[in-house]
């Protein structure tokens, strides 16, 4: 064609590399074979040793994987491919772009014949690279082009793809955004409440200050922005440090992932403007609201306050706050229950915020009486320092309460995703036994079409059924798609119907749909429904069947064959093996005769079981790591507050080491106090959140969520693990206390 | 317990703060003895060393240089924990003010020694105590709900509870009116008269001076005179003395 410079189809798989070990590298997914371009233009990788592949036992590995699994040109390297694996030879390394690799992708490029065979492709091209001749209208070149070609034939140019691949990668870490957004809010919320804290014990140690600068003409206005004033310096302050060490951990974090293999291309951090202006922003922001309370009471602060000796404390009617925090509590609880039934994740937040604050609020008004409970074992067993530790305790209710109220925020959450863990961990395991019939299961992210014959012929055997996995367009939204044979698939799979057929709607080529799906979309059998795939472009289907909910087949499932004949050689993800009655040995056979497929998981029904369970736990290590974030924080509220105490307490710990208090005993006061304030913010905090994890699991209970547990272990554990903390908290400031200067602490003059 | 060493003494005390040339000696080589079962009350102008003299003694402070003995035992060859150890066990305090722990009620302040050492109490001594001092139905209350002589008064209870070596009192009677300083002053004589107490009293009040046995003088560190068998006169007329 005229104006066209260059041009050269590709064809792209699966292609997974075997290291020395004979392991697989990686995962399926992130495993990329495709036919090398010799162009450079064209060609998003460049060879950076040895040559390009020549024939059909060559193959160029991609630098970051040849280095980390010590893989060099000349070697011979197995490959796992959608038909059996097969042995190359290394004929050169290459660079994806300015990086090792891409994004901890490994790449296998092959010459095009080779590629066009193994991939299956030997009749078509899976993608044409064009490039235009210097000085052609690229529009305009794409349009003739696009006039040649059949429909279904995308012409996109260049830089279309590229913006596209950025709004894929982007799309895909705005969960991952959003996620890490969520957590820092908490900790912004757990770090309001320490400021908070801190202020409301500043202001009242400094009482005789404020008074005097009252007495010498500061009016009440400036008195209130005198301390709004400091919040915002400390909050610059600290936000300035945060973003300093935010900074620092990025690069920490890139430092990480070059560790684990995945060597990000861009190579400088992106360091936007915005980044630093929201963050002072919203340190300055919180810090000043956060102060706000704590500021009014300086302003109620009489002047003569300055001139007597001792001020009755100042405290807000006990009824007034009984009424203010009781009636947010409603609110929220209104919120979280509309939130819930709704389902509305904005009002679950903002109930369960509102939740907090009301508990902060009336946290007080229980704070003696129950640190008097609490504290009562460690008065028994640590004897007069445990005593003094539990009075000090309760001495100052609400300092108490705002200092365990932080914790008590950061006790919920992990104390929720605890029960919400525990239910969906129970939920899954016990509908596995519904949802798989079979006794094996072979899974990968993609399992060679070799493998289910292979498995067949296996004595023992009975049959086997191939799972396959794709996205298609129903009813306008991308959706998961699942597909197996109907032959046989009471023996494999686990269809609770609720109405319609199973294996007869699939051989009729008919969607089955789950129960959820059915209900929210208003579907029963027989309706007809648009969807798009997107091969072969937009059709009709009717619904066949409809099931309760099951683990392994996601929402959608079709058959085996129409699924084939939507997708562009798809791989298998799983094929599920059933054996004869009375069938032994079965797994060794398997895994003797899998052995040359180093990609496969071979999993007996039980151990599927234990690894959905483990899976679960796997997402709840990693939120319980973030919500350490929220703990830690606590901790320092705490510290904070005892080192205040510790030196408003000056004197009474002058004298009570005259009088012949240890240094250990002035410490074990310390902790005791600390260890009670721990254990109150922890005991409402686990109250609270058993309750809100209770609350979302009932919510789910549509969604597979079909048993509640109340993890018992783990909560005690909690409250073990929150009484070491806060005897860990304790360290400075009873460190502080037991090192005070006995003689500065009691002289008078 | 030997009869013939005191209850407490110093050798060439000195303590100095700052170094070199601009150091200041608030104990210049201070030699003196407290005996036995007496009242002795050490006074001197603001600055003349009394309360640090006091502070060295009770094992509060460190001398720069000599020695201060409590009984037999060199304070200085004592680690902390010893030292508090002997506090606890063999010295009592009264302080000016703020004397009791707010968060426990005066019979707990009463205990608080004995119980930091895990000893039991003498319930025949407390009751006495108590008793003399006027305070058997105020035990349950907390320091903030008693008057400023029956704190004072608590104060000797709990100084006196474990029948120390010493008692050292540091202007016991600074913040109190006239009948609340007269009450205690009183008690600490009985205490010596009946139970032979050895008892130091820093004052600047020649009154209270009056109830000692022996008054010893003070002045930019060093010992200045001595008085035995002191009245408020005399210690007015010995005071006007070493002003001169």
């Amino acid at each position: 064609m005229p104006g066209v410079a260059f041009a050269y189809g590709s064809v792209g798989g699966y292609a997974q590399f075997v290291d020395h070990a004979g392991n697989a590298i990686g995962n399926a997914r992130s495993a990329e074979g495709f036919s090398f371009d010799p162009n450079p233009n064209l060609s998003a990788v460049h060879i950076v040793a040895g040559h390009a592949p020549v024939g059909p036992h060559q193959v160029l590995m991609d630098l970051g994987t040849a280095h980390k699994h010590h893989f060099a040109t000349g070697q011979q390297v197995r490959v796992l491919l959608p038909g059996k694996p097969e042995t190359f030879t290394i004929s050169g390394l290459v660079k994806f772009g300015s990086a090792d690799n891409l994004a901890g992708i490994s790449l296998a490029a092959f010459s095009l014949p080779v590629a066009q065979q193994l991939f299956n492709s030997r009749e078509y091209y899976d993608t044409i690279n064009v490039l235009a001749k210097h000085g052609v209208d690229n529009v305009a070149l794409q349009r003739a082009i696009a006039r040649v070609l059949p429909p279904g034939v995308q012409v996109v140019s260049g830089q279309e793809i590229a913006s596209e691949y950025s709004n894929a990668i982007s799309s895909a870490l705005s969960f991952i955004t959003t996620a890490l957004l969520i957590f820092a809010f908490i900790a912004l919320f757990v770090g309001a409440f320490t400021i908070f804290n801190t202020f409301s014990i500043t202001v009242g140690q400094r009482t005789r200050e404020l008074a005097l600068l009252r007495v010498v003409g500061a009016s009440r206005r400036q008195v209130f922005r005198s301390v709004l004033a400091e919040a915002a310096v400390t909050g610059l302050v600290a936000s300035l440090i945060g973003i300093g060490l935010g900074v620092l951990a990025a690069l920490g974090l890139k430092a990480l992932l070059g560790a684990f293999g995945i060597t990000l291309p861009s190579s400088p951090l992106v360091f936007e403007a915005r980044t630093p202006i929201v963050a002072l922003v919203v340190g300055v922001g919180v810090t000043v609201v956060a102060a706000i309370a704590p500021a009014r009471r300086a302003v109620k602060i009489p002047p003569v306050a300055a001139l007597v000796a001792q001020l009755e404390d100042q405290r807000d009617s006990l009824r007034r706050r009984i009424g203010l925090g009781s009636g947010v509590g409603i609110v929220g609880l209104i919120c979280l229950l509309v939130g819930l039934t709704e389902p509305s994740i904005g009002l679950v937040g903002l109930g369960t915020l509102a939740l907090f604050v009301a508990t902060a609020m009336l946290m007080p008004i229980v704070a003696r009486p129950a640190a008097g409970v609490l504290g009562r074992p460690l008065a028994a067993l640590r004897g007069m320092p445990g005593r003094l530790g539990r009075e000090n305790s309760m001495r100052s209710p609400r300092r108490t309460a705002q200092t365990a109220s932080a914790l008590m925020v950061g006790m919920a959450l992990v104390s929720t995703i605890a029960v919400l863990g525990s239910s969906l961990g129970r939920s899954a395991t016990s509908e596995v036994n519904r949802a798989v019939a079979a006794d094996y299961l072979v899974t990968s992210g993609s399992v060679s079409r070799e493998v289910a014959p292979t498995i067949a012929k296996l004595p023992g055997v009975e049959t086997v059924s191939t799972v396959y996995e794709g996205q298609f367009d129903f009813k306008g939204s991308l959706s998961s798609l699942h597909a197996i044979s109907p032959v046989h698939l009471s023996r494999t799979l686990t269809l609770q119907l609720t109405a319609g057929t199973a294996a007869p709607a699939l051989a009729a080529e008919e969607l089955l749909i789950d129960s959820e799906t059915a209900s929210s979309n208003a579907l029963h059998v027989g309706s007809v429904v648009p969807v798009d795939f997107a091969q072969t472009g937009p059709t009709q289907m009717r619904i066949g069947g409809i099931y309760m909910q099951n683990p392994l087949v996601g929402s959608f499932v079709i058959s085996d064959k129409l699924f084939v004949s939507h997708f562009d050689n798809p791989l298998p993800v799983a094929d599920l093996v059933r054996t004869t009655t009375g069938a032994t040995g079965v797994d060794r056979e398997l895994n003797r005769a899998l052995a040359p497929y180093a990609n496969l998981t071979i999993q007996s029904r039980s151990q599927f079981e234990q690894k959905s369970q483990s899976q679960v736990n796997q997402l709840l290590g990693l939120i319980y790591v973030l919500l350490a974030l929220a703990i830690v924080i606590a901790l320092i509220g705490i510290v904070n507050t005892l080192m205040l105490s510790v030196f408003e307490r000056t004197r009474e710990i002058g004298l009570l080491r005259a009088v012949g208090m240890k240094r250990r005993q002035v410490k074990s006061m310390i902790r005791s106090e600390a260890v009670i304030i721990a254990l109150l913010g922890a005991v409402v905090g686990i109250v609270i959140g058993t309750g809100l994890g209770v609350a979302l699991s009932w919510s789910l209970r549509n969604n597979g969520v079909t048993v509640i547990s109340v993890p018992l272990g783990s909560l005690i554990l909690f409250l073990v693990l929150a009484a070491l903390l806060g005897l860990a908290a304790a360290n400075w400031p009873a460190r502080r206390a037991a090192n005070l200067d006995v003689l500065a602490a009691i002289a008078t003059e | 317990m030997n009869t013939q060493t005191p209850a407490a003494h110093t050798v060439a005390l000195t303590k100095a703060y700052g170094a070199g040339e601009t150091a200041v000696r608030a104990l210049d080589g201070i030699d003196v003895a407290f005996e036995r079962g007496r009242f002795t009350a050490v006074m001197g102008p603001s600055g003349s060393g009394k309360s640090t003299l006091m502070h060295c003694m009770a094992g509060l402070d460190a001398p720069s240089a000599g020695q201060t003995y409590i009984g037999e035992r060199e304070l200085g060859q004592l680690d902390d924990s010893e030292l508090t150890e002997l506090r606890r066990d063999q010295i009592g305090f009264v302080f000016q003010a703020f004397n009791l722990v707010p968060t426990l009620s005066a019979g707990e302040n009463i205990t608080l020694p004995l119980n930091l050492a895990g000893r039991s109490v003498d319930r025949e001594w407390f009751d006495y105590l108590v008793g003399a001092l006027r305070i058997a139905d105020r035990l349950s209350h907390r320091p903030s709900e008693l008057s400023g002589g029956q704190q004072q008064r608590t104060a000797c209870a709990r100084a006196l509870m474990s029948r120390p070596e010493l008692l050292f009192a540091d202007e016991p009677t600074g913040n109190l009116d006239s009948n609340a300083s007269a009450e205690v002053l009183e008690f600490l004589r009985r205490s010596v008269d009946e139970h032979r107490q050895s008892i130091v009293m820093v004052t600047h009040d020649p009154r209270a001076a009056a109830h000692a046995d022996r008054v010893v003088f003070l002045a930019d560190g060093r010992v200045v005179g001595e008085l035995a068998s002191p009245t408020a006169d005399s210690v007015l007329e010995q005071m006007r003395k070493l002003g001169s």
